[in-house]
């Protein structure tokens, strides 16, 4: 608590204080002087009233010197002032928002973050308004702001866990913006959460308003988890290749851990090293009458008991292969021209069953393309004409070729062999410092429109798109930066720069995996028929030409009927198999897992969200004016005074 | 004779007063005073059987026809009695503005008795004093002695601190026969002073009265403020709030003047309480008889 005084001037007339003590001096030393005859009898009275005298001056002197001091005080206007923390007791406007990612399921947190909400609903100042939310939102209507504390907790009931996460920063935005609907000058957002790192982008941003409670046991997190499933179908078998991470610090050894496909179960051991995965393999013949549809891998249990298991669908198709082609090759991978797409396809392919192959420009010649779905050229400088002419048909059937430039492309080449698949004309290279717009185009989200101004350019091609084409993203000059042209069944994506950085750093932005991801996602949507999702990601149903109705079962057996003209369901909050029916009959399953990315439950850095929390929410001075007690204190002591002498005298 | 002091108009006003003592005296002259001598006086004391030798002009004849045995009436011899007026004239007695200070009273007081008493045709003395300066006049009979009385009282000045042992002593020495004081004084001192003195004098089988002068000031304190007070005899000085000191002082001189009224009856001395805005004639009338 602290003092502050609103009209400091004022107390200059503090000196006013040495009148009354002037007076008491002047009157003990001043007065008329009489001679007298019975003085001894006055010597003999004051002896007596010496001691009462003495104390009824003081006692005057001290109310009165304090009558003075309170009167300049009240025109002082004297205000104590306390940072964030003393404000407990004004009405404010407060979101709470537990974090209900399923990172929170490990051990009690979650239960233990609803306790903790509800003792903030109770501690809450009467008049306070209150919204109380999930981070990762569970239902498409939110909870509204009031102050009736029973309906709050009521919201809190229902809030559940989550198997997905959210970006936590726009999210926090969101609930913060809703909350300047309410009517209180303060607002504050409270975020009870493990701080498991994920959703944390931008963790350094300073939220003035958030106040973080870190809701989790102070031990060290450890936590296993299967983290990729992957089929390959042999002749006759089927080996499932499991990874099972551990993301403790400690090594794990002979974790049980059990593939099962239909009625048969294989298990095996594993010992994986700190923060390490361990893949095997788990082979199944392939000589029965009935295959099974879907099977699942399954370790020991520990304290996050729902990414212990990963299912996954037996899909009879082909997987989904994509070729990189590397025109600049090195020795040392990560200087290669195509060492983070590379690492973009692979942390991609961990969500589908995707097999990535690099290949350098002298193989490339004997590749079969139409082995593929996905291929891409970086920095390739030759295009024979075979090449040409089997990567038109390969575009043709489906696939989706993506060109990155470099400086061993030829424009010329390229221009002539690859004249009908190419969404424009190469021109000739340039040098200038550009970033890059987004063109108005709903191919991209909006997240990454927000983000493509971090990359920047310092050198490309100058592209002529043709009328066939449409430029996804541009430079900020206006030069076409990645350009897209649909021919026959596929697609072809041409970028002007670099996929490496030595022309930009596109490479090594934010934009960067959701941009590759997008390319990834046309040609596999079309030339694989997907049969393994996320939590929370949307899936397209397949729908035959004479289905007339069609329900989703998920795991809990609830049914969901499906809109045949927009057959889409994103109900896929559970992780399990769900089943796809049409006109009453099984048509197809699906599987629905975790993100892996969840099971890590490393922190963010609190520090720094601490500090944030306390850098600007610490430093707001909340004033309460008190000159009004002043007042009442000069009234009493004139009162106190009046009465002090009366009784005395 | 200066009339400054001298209240004639309450002197006429006393003329049917007497100054008695309540005491027999042995007169020297006769007067208005009872003897221990029987006698002459026409106040009868009480019968006794008659003896031979006493004079038969003294039987009661009215016992006799009543009781048939001879008895003669006793009478109280009246004489002229002696006074000594003894007047305070310390510093403490200036107290008063112009005229009006107890001295001033004192003097008046004092010459109007001493004017009564020779007119009644006793002698009067006069003692002045303060601790260290007695003046005395002896005593004389006869009106025109109030001349030098008079003059005696006018040229006293206030001065000196009050005590009253030596003036006593002094007047218990010119006095060494039957002798009546009176002591007009504003006692400003110890009680147990005054009671020494008194018991000095009735010790010496004399009366004495005491005519206890006090200005209203002193007796109702009515200050106002804070005032510095200097002692006119002592000056010791003090600075009081006379507002919250005046209950006190009140008090105090109350309790003083009780102690000096009882120091008085123990002593079997006639005590005058005399504000000086009290009149002499009523000051004076408390020690006469009609």
């Amino acid at each position: 608590m602290n003092l502050s005084f609103l009209s400091p001037l004022f107390l200059i007339g503090l000196a006013a204080i040495a009148l009354p003590v002037l007076a008491h001096l002047i009157s003990k030393k001043s007065g008329a002087k009489i001679s007298f005859p019975a003085v001894k009898f006055l010597i003999s009275s004051q002896g007596d009233l010496a001691a009462r005298s003495k104390i009824k001056d003081i006692t005057l002197l001290i109310l009165r010197a304090l009558i003075l001091v309170f009167i300049v005080l009240v025109f002082a206007k004297p205000a104590v002032f306390s940072f964030s923390a003393a404000q407990e007791n004004t009405p404010k406007s407060q979101g709470i928002v537990i974090d209900n990612s399923f990172s929170m399921g490990y051990s009690n947190n979650f239960s233990r973050a609803t306790s903790k909400a509800q003792d903030l609903i109770d501690s809450l100042p009467d008049g306070s308004f209150v919204l109380i939310t999930s981070l990762v939102p569970i239902s498409e209507q939110e909870p509204s702001i009031t102050q009736d504390k029973i309906q709050t907790k009521k919201a809190l009931k229902e809030i559940e866990l989550s198997y997905t996460f959210t970006d936590n920063d726009k999210r926090l935005q969101d609930i913060y913006t809703k909350l300047q609907k309410a009517p209180n000058e303060r607002k504050e957002v409270t975020l009870i959460t493990d701080l498991q790192k994920n959703g944390w982008e931008n963790e350094g941003v300073l939220r003035s308003w958030l106040e973080v409670i870190d809701i989790s046991e102070n031990l060290e997190a450890s936590n296993h988890a299967v983290s990729q499933t992957q089929l390959k179908h042999e002749k006759n078998s089927i080996t499932i290749e499991a990874a099972v991470s551990n993301f403790s610090s400690d090594s794990v050894k002979e974790l049980l851990t059990r593939a099962r496909l239909g009625d048969e179960e294989i298990r095996e051991f594993f010992d994986i090293g700190p923060e390490d995965k361990s893949v095997k393999k788990f082979n199944f013949s392939n000589d029965r009458r009935e295959m099974p549809s879907h099977g699942s891998v399954e370790t020991s249990h520990d304290k996050l008991k729902v990414d212990d298991i990963r299912h996954f669908i037996i899909n009879d198709q082909d997987q989904f292969r994509i070729l990189i082609v590397d025109g600049d090759p090195r020795e040392d991978s990560r200087l290669s021209e195509t060492y983070y797409l590379a690492r973009a396809l692979e942390t991609i392919s961990e969500l589908s069953d995707t097999n990535i192959f690099i290949i350098d420009n002298d193989s490339f010649i004997d590749e079969d393309l139409l082995d593929y779905g996905l291929i891409f050229l970086a920095n390739i400088g030759e295009i024979t004409p075979r090449i040409a002419k089997e990567l038109e048909e390969f575009t043709n059937s489906g696939g989706s070729t993506v060109i990155f430039l470099g400086n061993r492309v030829r424009a010329g080449s390229y221009n002539a062999l690859l004249k009908d698949i190419l969404p424009g004309e190469l021109q000739n290279i340039e040098e200038e410092k550009l970033s890059l717009l987004p063109e108005d185009s709903d191919i991209f989200s909006k997240d990454i429109k927000e983000k493509v101004n971090q990359v920047k350019i310092q050198k490309l091609f100058n592209f002529a798109p043709n009328a066939e084409s449409e430029t996804l993203i541009s430079a900020s000059n206006n030069k076409p930066f990645l350009i897209k042209k649909e021919y026959g069944k596929g697609s072809v994506f041409i970028f002007t720069s670099t996929a490496d950085s030595s022309w930009n750093n596109f490479s090594i932005t934010p934009v960067f995996l959701p941009v590759i991801k997008n390319i990834h996602d046309f040609p596999y949507l079309a030339k694989s028929k997907r049969r393994n999702y996320l939590v929370d990601e949307t899936v397209n149903i397949d729908i035959s030409q004479d289905t007339e109705s069609a329900i989703v079962i998920d795991p809990s057996g609830q049914q969901f009927k499906l809109n045949i003209e927009v057959p889409e369901f994103n109900k896929t909050g559970l992780q399990g198999i769900y089943t796809v029916e049409q006109n009453g009959e099984k048509a197809y399953e699906f599987a629905v897992n975790i993100d892996p990315k969840e099971s890590n439950l490393k922190k963010t850095s609190i520090p720094k969200i601490e500090s944030t929390s306390k850098q600007e929410g610490g430093l707001v001075k909340v004033f309460k004016d008190i000159w009004r007690y002043f007042l009442w204190g000069v009234v009493a002591l004139f009162v106190s005074e009046a009465t002090f002498r009366a009784i005395l005298s | 004779m200066s009339n400054g002091i001298l209240d004639i108009e309450t002197a006429l006003r006393l003329k049917g007063f007497h100054f008695r003592t309540p005491s027999k005296v042995r007169g020297y002259k006769a007067g208005i005073h009872k003897s221990y001598y029987n006698g002459i006086s026409t106040d009868f004391l009480d019968h006794k059987e008659y003896n031979k030798g006493d004079e038969l002009k003294q039987i009661d004849w009215r016992l006799y026809g009543r009781h048939d045995r001879l008895y003669i009436k006793k009478f109280e011899d009246e004489v002229n009695m002696r006074w000594c007026i003894l007047v305070d004239k310390s510093a403490s007695m200036g107290y008063g503005e112009n005229k009006s200070t107890k001295l001033n009273y004192a003097k008046k007081l004092s010459a109007t008795l001493a004017y009564l008493l020779l007119k009644q045709g006793d002698s009067v003395g006069l003692l002045g004093f303060s601790e260290k300066d007695i003046e005395f006049i002896p005593p004389k009979a006869g009106s025109p002695f109030i001349t030098p009385i008079v003059d005696k009282l006018e040229s006293f000045k206030p001065s000196g601190t009050t005590g009253i042992k030596e003036p006593v002593l002094k007047a218990l020495e010119a006095y060494s026969s039957e002798a009546s004081f009176v002591i007009v004084s504003d006692f400003l001192i110890e009680p147990e002073a005054i009671e020494e003195s008194l018991k000095l004098i009735r010790n010496s089988r004399k009366e004495v009265s005491l005519f206890h002068v006090l200005h209203p000031d002193e007796i109702d304190f009515d200050f106002r403020g804070s005032v510095e007070f200097e002692d006119m005899e002592t000056n010791a000085k003090v600075i009081v709030d006379t507002g919250s000191i005046r209950h006190t002082y009140k008090k105090r001189m109350g309790k003083f003047i009780e102690r000096l009224k009882q120091i008085c009856h123990e002593n079997e001395t006639r005590y005058v309480f005399s504000p000086i805005n009290k009149s002499i004639e009523n000051s004076l009338i408390q020690i006469a008889d009609k």
